[in-house]
């Protein structure tokens, strides 16, 4: 296991590296964070359908766990139970569009993951650098348990636990835990933990910050021990069910599902669970005693518990909804996590926006009225009144607005434009419109995937290491 | 116009405001107050405080804004003032969310309570190197000291020794007088 070994040395010392200025050390923080033996002990496995062209490269690295899609080349780096989805990359002969620039993509792109070390982390969607289109780029950078790099090419960077970096070219950053950026591009920053940020120059600003004492319970992360937190032991107590998943060969699905949509061979679907047409539920999804309406959808690391989703809803990467009522056309954000109880039963009306990395956790009941948008830290009414607001009064901000632990400045119809803008996107790109044999998406074209497993060196001084392997068409 | 050195305008030490270190935050403002009273020469008044330690060595400084700034520092708040600039915030979004966490500090009162007992060697400036200047230097040297640097004061060596202040009001005055001069001949 020797090689193994210098592998991580290797990636560390070039993470430490590109994170002098921030005088930051990430090797106390994982150098023992996944025991080698778990890192030896997994298949990784890829997907192949008609729909998506098909370039995987592996190289001098460690895929434990990890599931691959599209073209992706991986050199001298350790992936732990990571998704590394390129079902969204662009094409030969797209045009990209970037402010009054059409700029046209001259070959596939590809993901290319370098000297990096990838825990339980999703990378997805494809890489908005217009600098950088034909290379989604991850190098030099270490991601701890359940992070999105969600088209965001990374270099030099440290990602704590249930951190987000979305549409974002990260350069030498340090994202703290549960942080969620959106910022096009940041370089040489240190992102304290539960930090939400999204900013599109010359037209708004967002940022909340965390209460981090509160935010502590829910996730907290320092050297010698493991993510700790109710995020975690929420997941935790869920983990069984996915090793019986991913210990079986064959895996029939539990419940009726129609012909319009999917659910995952690698998803966690639990009874007394409904699944309406053109609905997609991704692989690491968990749903467990739930209705899914028409066109919705539950991405990578979602759980769905004891929730009635009424239709066209979003439950993005990460997202965890329990004991909960969604009427129609609900996002809930990134690694959101919004838990009611048997008892006081949490419900979002329609067309509302749960912010990524948002937090409702309550003990009484609670109702968010239709068309709202929340953010940050909620536990009962006299939050959901601070941080919360209509869309309709969140269009009309044109002024810097400071409430609680958030601030805004810019446009407000800008803000909530973009925000619908995506969420149609995503719904689209998933399927969720499908009719007959138009709007065909995630929902219908992964239906018919196959998956292979591929595994490392058993023993001696490569052991746990994957030999070179080029799998194409 | 007078080729002026910098100790032909420097405030020597003997008549600048000085405190021992080891003095609170009050003693080194109440020294403030006295040397202002007691240097008449010119309009401009003294802004800052030298620290000496017991050897009567120059070893810190305490300016009218660092003493603002101690009051800042009492506001537990700060630090997230401060940082909220990084995120591309304008000037106007960081008032706006000043005056939202203002409500949350401590009345002002209480804070000049607290911070009137604390000692002023935890909170003085060492001087940096662009903060020293030789007594011999020529005006114009000192000019581009000052706007290079902006600061309000300097400290004048000779030898090893600190033997002045070159205050940015009194290089003012000077340039000033002698354009009002030269323009009156004319």
């Amino acid at each position: 296991m020797k090689e193994l070994e210098g592998l991580l040395d290797r990636i560390i010392q070039r993470v430490n590296i590109n994170l002098r200025e921030l005088e930051f050390d990430v090797n106390p923080l994982v150098q023992n964070l996944i025991p080698p033996n778990q890192m030896t002990k997994f298949y990784a496995f890829y997907g192949i359908t008609p729909h998506h062209p098909l370039n995987l490269q592996f190289k001098h690295s460690n895929l434990a766990g990890s599931y691959f899609l599209g073209k992706c080349r991986v050199t001298n780096s350790l992936l732990y139970k990571s998704d590394i989805r390129g079902d969204e990359l662009k094409k030969k002969g797209d045009l990209f569009q970037y402010h009054n620039f059409e700029i046209p993509v001259n070959r596939d792109e590809e993901i290319e993951i370098d000297d990096s070390f990838l825990i339980k982390t999703l990378v997805h969607n494809f890489s908005h650098d217009p600098e950088t289109l034909e290379k989604f780029f991850i190098r030099d950078t270490i991601s701890i348990h359940y992070a999105n790099i969600h088209g965001s090419p990374t270099d030099g960077s440290f990602l704590g636990p249930f951190s987000t970096v979305d549409l974002t070219t990260t350069r030498d950053c340090l994202i703290g835990a549960f942080s969620y950026i959106q910022t096009g591009e940041i370089s040489h920053m240190n992102i304290k933990p539960g930090t939400v940020w999204i900013r599109y120059p010359e037209e708004f600003n967002f940022l909340y910050r965390y209460p981090v004492d509160r935010l502590n319970n829910y996730i907290y992360f320092a050297a010698g021990t493991p993510p700790q937190g109710i995020f975690i032991d929420f997941v935790e107590d869920r983990k069984e069910a996915f090793q019986r998943i991913f210990s079986t060969v064959d895996v029939e699905p539990s419940v009726s599902v129609p012909d319009s949509a999917s659910l995952d061979r690698y998803s966690v679907v639990k009874p007394k669970t409904h699944i309406s047409a053109n609905v997609l539920v991704a692989q690491r999804a968990y749903i467990q005693n739930s209705w899914l309406g028409k066109g919705a959808n539950a991405q990578e690391n979602c759980y769905i518990i004891n929730s009635r989703l009424e239709g066209f809803d979003i439950t993005a990467h990460g997202a965890k909804i329990i004991e909960a009522d969604l009427g129609k056309n609900v996002f809930v954000g990134f690694n959101s996590f919004l838990r009611g109880r048997p008892e006081s039963r949490l419900t979002i009306g329609q067309d509302s926006i749960i912010m990524p990395h948002t937090i409702i956790d309550i003990r009484k009941s609670l109702t968010i009225p239709d068309s709202h948008i929340v953010w940050g830290l909620v536990t009962n009414q006299q939050d959901l009144e601070e941080n919360s607001m209509s869309l309709e009064a969140f269009s009309k901000i044109d002024a810097p607005l400071s409430r609680g632990n958030m601030t805004f400045e810019g446009n407000g119809l800008s803000f909530v434009a973009s925000f619908k803008e995506r969420i149609q996107h995503i719904l689209e790109e998933n399927g969720a419109f499908f009719n007959e044999n138009s709007n065909e998406g995630h929902a219908q074209k992964n239906q018919n995937i196959s998956f292979n497993t591929i595994q490392p060196y058993p023993k001696g001084d490569k052991k746990g290491l994957y030999p070179t392997i080029s799998i194409q068409p | 116009m007078k080729k002026y050195l910098v100790k032909d305008l420097m405030v020597p030490l003997s008549e600048y405001a000085t405190v021992s270190e080891g003095a609170t935050l009050l003693e080194t403002l109440l020294a403030l107050e006295k040397a202002q009273e007691e240097f008449q020469h010119t309009r401009y008044s003294h802004r800052s405080v030298l620290i000496l330690d017991k050897n009567k060595h120059v070893i810190g400084k305490l300016s009218q804004l660092d003493f603002l700034r101690v009051l800042e520092q009492e506001n537990e708040h700060i630090e997230q003032i401060n940082s909220i600039s990084k995120f591309g915030f304008s000037p106007k979004a960081i008032i706006a969310f000043q005056e939202n966490h203002r409500t949350q500090s401590a009345p002002i009162e209480k804070t000049l309570l607290t911070a009137a007992k604390l000692k002023v060697e935890d909170f003085m400036r060492s001087p940096s190197e662009a903060e020293y200047i030789k007594e011999s230097t020529s005006l114009d040297i000192a000019i581009h000291q000052f706007t290079t640097g902006l600061h309000l004061g300097l400290l004048v060596t000779k030898g090893k020794d600190i033997t002045g202040v070159l205050r940015l009001s009194d290089v003012f005055a000077a340039v000033f007088h002698a354009m009002k001069d030269s323009d009156l001949k004319e």
